[in-house]
């Protein structure tokens, strides 16, 4: 199993990620702040910060109770998806102002549709994000950018200068170094943190503000320095679904595959990439976010999915790949055997695994396929 | 039983599929009753059911028209792949008139070569979508495209030279699966891309990309579509529209004249064959037969207890069968969403103005213009609603096909929307629509009557009475 001592610095980040509201969103909101939610990485944060508002990257934290969303949205339908609905259905997203809905794949496009048509709220926008990089769609994405930000504006009754945005881009890149500064750790040879520790951190980055982030980021990266996991028995990275289950990453690593780096969306996909900060913002927002996402929803762009994999398989060292999807999930599903049979073209350990989101009944199956995986690899 | 695990190994979807379909074409049009009942004592079990519906005698003119015209498509498809002309596979939301334009290239479209496998083929398709799932494709796929694309993925068929797709922003499944065969087979792949916008900037955003694709597709040909044979292709679609509206307007009368049937024929002639003149014949066969049965009075069961419009797709693993076995309950089938495009004349003036016309009649497409919508549910709604007025429909059914999750995602809202509304009941079902495997037809039957008979037959003779109770009936 893999284990590293859990210093006060990690508890605090551990403790505040599995909750959904946490105490930061709480005051912040008792202070007459407002907080906008999102989900997909098509949506910048950066133009909710500018706003004054507190951007919030909506999460299910591996929540198994669907009841409600199911008589909204189908069994056939994304079980995160369903656990977010569920969450926004039954109070738990109440302290939300405002929902910004991106066409990230059909099934978010049926989670905000219902969510919006039961328990609207007051503030709904769609930024409608191309799914091919294209000069003409590039135009296009900026000027939703644009539109996104009046939206805001006339709603909020605030105005976004092209200071506020600079100035909030630059405290995204702030809290994106930490980040890629945690995976550096946990990629190298002695990794300082667990692939379940880097998912609280990551979790934490979109869910409380921006400095008490780097606050407890820095103290965490302090008290890992010179540490190292041990009781390993393999190096593996994480790849496909949209996933914020930390018990899944906890269930892996219990039986000895240390996660040591991944390409996940809630993960390394959404922050690997640096925004330019000296350019125009909106130029550099849209460079980012549209072409740099690695999202099996682009088309086009798939041998710049599987050569960043391969990137990054080669700088952690990677002894195999779990490549994972939530069942119905079309997107990955498909991305993911076209990446499974890359790897094996190159002789590179690979397991997929096809999964319910948050079901408890679904970790003792995935374990014993890890388990599997980890003999078959050496490990 | 049908003989599924004997089926011959044999060659892909579309070879197979074309060698089946050169008999039909030497049927002559008209047949007695005796030669259609050698013909269907010829086939397999599985497939004798449906040839048995097929040419039932009130269709079956119609129907050897129509799968004569299939069977056309199939054979331009392999002569053109013999003789280096390109073979450029389409989905059935595409407008195949657009590659009928060119010269040296032929479309042939992925979700209705697996109607036809499932159909005319030993095995109803299994064989091609068991090739697809031993790569590891997700079973949750939605087997329209996987079926065809699977035997494609097989290596044993007539493989296309090119895909065109334009599900980006409709359909996730339907993009995914396509982008997968190209790379699988290191073909290129035109991506035409529906923003979910329906605004005037998302149309020029359509239009941009379609014109991108129509740079990528005559660069690939290594032919410039030339305008006098683009006018012609249009004439005929323009044509074969007017005929497609003569039908429409048949379908009001109650009882229905057109057959259920026709419907797949119908948007089976638009997602393969239109633009060409073959498609005009067609067309003016169901309207011709269409209207003969109106001025005659036959419907083929005592009373037409509903009408039933289908919200999505109909099922097609008991392809005839079905949509007769519905008839003779007296459930008519007035449409389905593949009905729904509603092409508009498109003037022949120049080039450029055919093209645009093209591609607007691309970008409403049907399920484009719903599932590729701002909003799916608001989009699907209206397009229903719209539907069930013209055509007095008293019910909605949902196949409730599990491949598809936009649907799915908000068939919740549709259903109480078409109640609160226009005060249709909506029958969701749960089954596969081109895999017999998982739900038995039987079964749909089943539910399909229970609904019909309890629910939409007493409302329909409860608000009878009421009427007669004003004085109202006449």
């Amino acid at each position: 199993m893999s284990s590293v001592t859990v210093g006060t610095a990690m508890q605090e980040v551990i403790d505040h990620s599995e909750v959904v509201e946490n105490e930061f969103v709480k005051k912040w909101k008792e202070g007459g702040g407002k907080v906008v939610g999102y989900t997909c990485v098509f949506t910048p944060p950066e133009i909710i910060d500018a706003a004054g508002l507190f951007p919030y990257r909506i999460r299910a934290l591996g929540n198994p109770n669907t009841e409600i969303a199911d008589s909204h949205l189908a069994r056939f339908n994304c079980s995160f998806c369903r656990s977010c609905l569920q969450l926004g259905l039954d109070g738990t997203y109440d302290f939300l102002d405002g929902l910004v809905e991106s066409n990230g794949c059909d099934h978010i496009r049926g989670m905000y549709e219902n969510w919006q048509y039961v328990k609207p709220v007051s503030f709904f926008h769609y930024v409608k994000a191309p799914h091919v990089i294209t000069d003409d769609s590039m135009d296009y994405y900026r000027e939703e950018l644009r539109l996104f930000m009046k939206a805001l504006e006339e709603h909020f009754k605030v105005e976004i200068t092209d200071e506020a945005l600079k100035s909030s881009m630059e405290k995204q890149e702030e809290i994106k170094e930490r980040l890629r500064t945690i995976y550096e750790m946990r990629e190298g040879k002695n990794p300082a943190f667990t692939g379940a520790e880097a998912l609280s951190l990551f979790l934490l980055a979109s869910a409380v503000p921006d400095e008490e982030f780097i606050r407890m980021a820095d103290a965490a990266i302090e008290e890992r320095k010179g540490s190292s996991v041990s009781g390993y028995r393999a190096r593996l990275m994480l790849a496909g679904a949209a996933t914020d289950e930390l018990e899944l990453v906890r269930a892996v690593e219990a039986v000895g595959g240390l996660v040591v780096t991944d390409a996940l969306c809630y993960g390394l996909r959404a922050f690997y990439s640096p925004l330019d900060l000296e350019g125009d913002p909106v130029e550099a927002m849209a460079d980012v976010y549209m072409k740099d996402m690695l999202c099996p929803r682009m088309y086009e762009e798939y041998a710049k999915r599987r050569d960043f994999i391969l990137g990054k398989i080669e700088d952690a060292s990677v002894d195999g790949v779990v490549v994972m999807h939530n069942k119905f999930c079309d997107v990955h599903g498909v991305d993911n055997v076209q990446i499974r049979l890359d790897l094996e073209k190159r002789n590179i350990p690979v397991l997929a695994l096809e999964k319910e989101y948050g079901s408890r009944a679904d970790v003792g199956r995935i374990r014993t396929r890890v388990q599997a995986f980890l003999e078959r690899i050496g490990g | 039983m049908p003989a599924v695990v004997g089926a011959p190994a044999g060659p892909g979807l579309i070879n197979r599929s074309h060698d089946l379909f050169k008999i039909v074409m030497r049927v002559p049009d008209e047949i007695s009753d005796a030669e259609a009942r050698g013909i269907i004592n010829a086939m397999p079990p599985d497939i004798a059911d449906t040839l048995e519906a097929v040419l039932a005698p009130r269709v079956r003119y119609a129907s050897i028209v129509f799968l004569k015209m299939l069977g056309q498509w199939l054979v331009n498809a392999k002569e053109a792949k013999a003789s280096g002309k390109k073979v450029i596979l389409v989905p059935f939301n595409f407008v195949p008139e657009f590659v009928h334009a060119f010269e040296n290239a032929v479309p042939i479209t992925s979700e209705f070569l697996t109607t036809v496998a499932g159909n005319a083929t030993q095995g109803k398709g299994h064989r091609y979508w068991d090739e697809a799932m031993g790569l590891g494709i997700p079973d949750h796929l939605c087997s329209a495209s996987t079926i065809e694309l699977g035997s494609m993925l097989g290596r044993d068929d007539l493989e296309a030279d090119a895909i065109i797709s334009c599900t980006a922003g409709a359909c996730d499944a339907n993009a995914k699966i396509h982008e997968f065969v190209a790379n699988y087979l290191g073909i290129p792949q035109f991506i035409v891309e529906k923003p979910v916008d329906d605004s005037e900037r998302g149309i020029e955003a359509y239009k941009k990309s379609f014109f991108r694709m129509v740079d990528q597709v005559q660069e690939f040909v290594g032919e410039e579509i030339k305008e006098e044979r683009l006018r012609k292709v249009i004439e005929y679609c323009n044509r074969a529209a007017e005929l497609h509206y003569q039908i429409w307007e048949l379908k009001k009368n109650i009882p229905c004249p057109v057959p259920n049937l026709y419907n797949m024929w119908i948007y089976g002639t638009r997602f393969t064959m239109w633009g060409r003149p073959e498609a005009v014949r067609t067309m003016q066969v169901l309207a011709d037969d269409s209207r003969k049965k109106l001025e005659s009075g036959e419907y083929p069961a005592p009373e037409e207890l509903a009408r039933c419009g289908w919200l999505y797709t109909g099922y097609y693993i008991d392809f005839g069968g079905f949509y007769n076995w519905m008839e003779e309950q007296g459930y008519s089938y007035l449409f389905d969403v593949l009905d729904l495009f509603f092409p508009e004349p498109i003037s022949t003036e120049n080039k450029q103005v055919m093209l645009e016309g093209m591609c607007e009649a691309a970008r409403t497409f049907t399920m484009t213009r719903q599932m590729g919508a701002e909003s799916m549910s608001v989009a699907w709604i209206e397009d229903a609603i719209h539907m069930a007025k013209e055509m007095n429909t008293n019910c909605g059914i949902y196949c409730g096909h599990h491949a598809c999750k936009q649907t799915w995602s908000v068939i919740s809202i549709v259903q109480k929307e078409l109640m609160d509304r226009i005060g249709a009941p909506t029958l969701a079902l749960q089954g596969d629509a081109w895999l017999s495997g998982v739900t038995p037809m039987s079964s749909l039957q089943a539910d399909i009557d229970e609904f019909i008979r309890n629910v939409v037959v007493k409302k329909k003779k409860s608000k009878e009475k009421k009427i007669r109770s004003r004085g109202g009936a006449k």
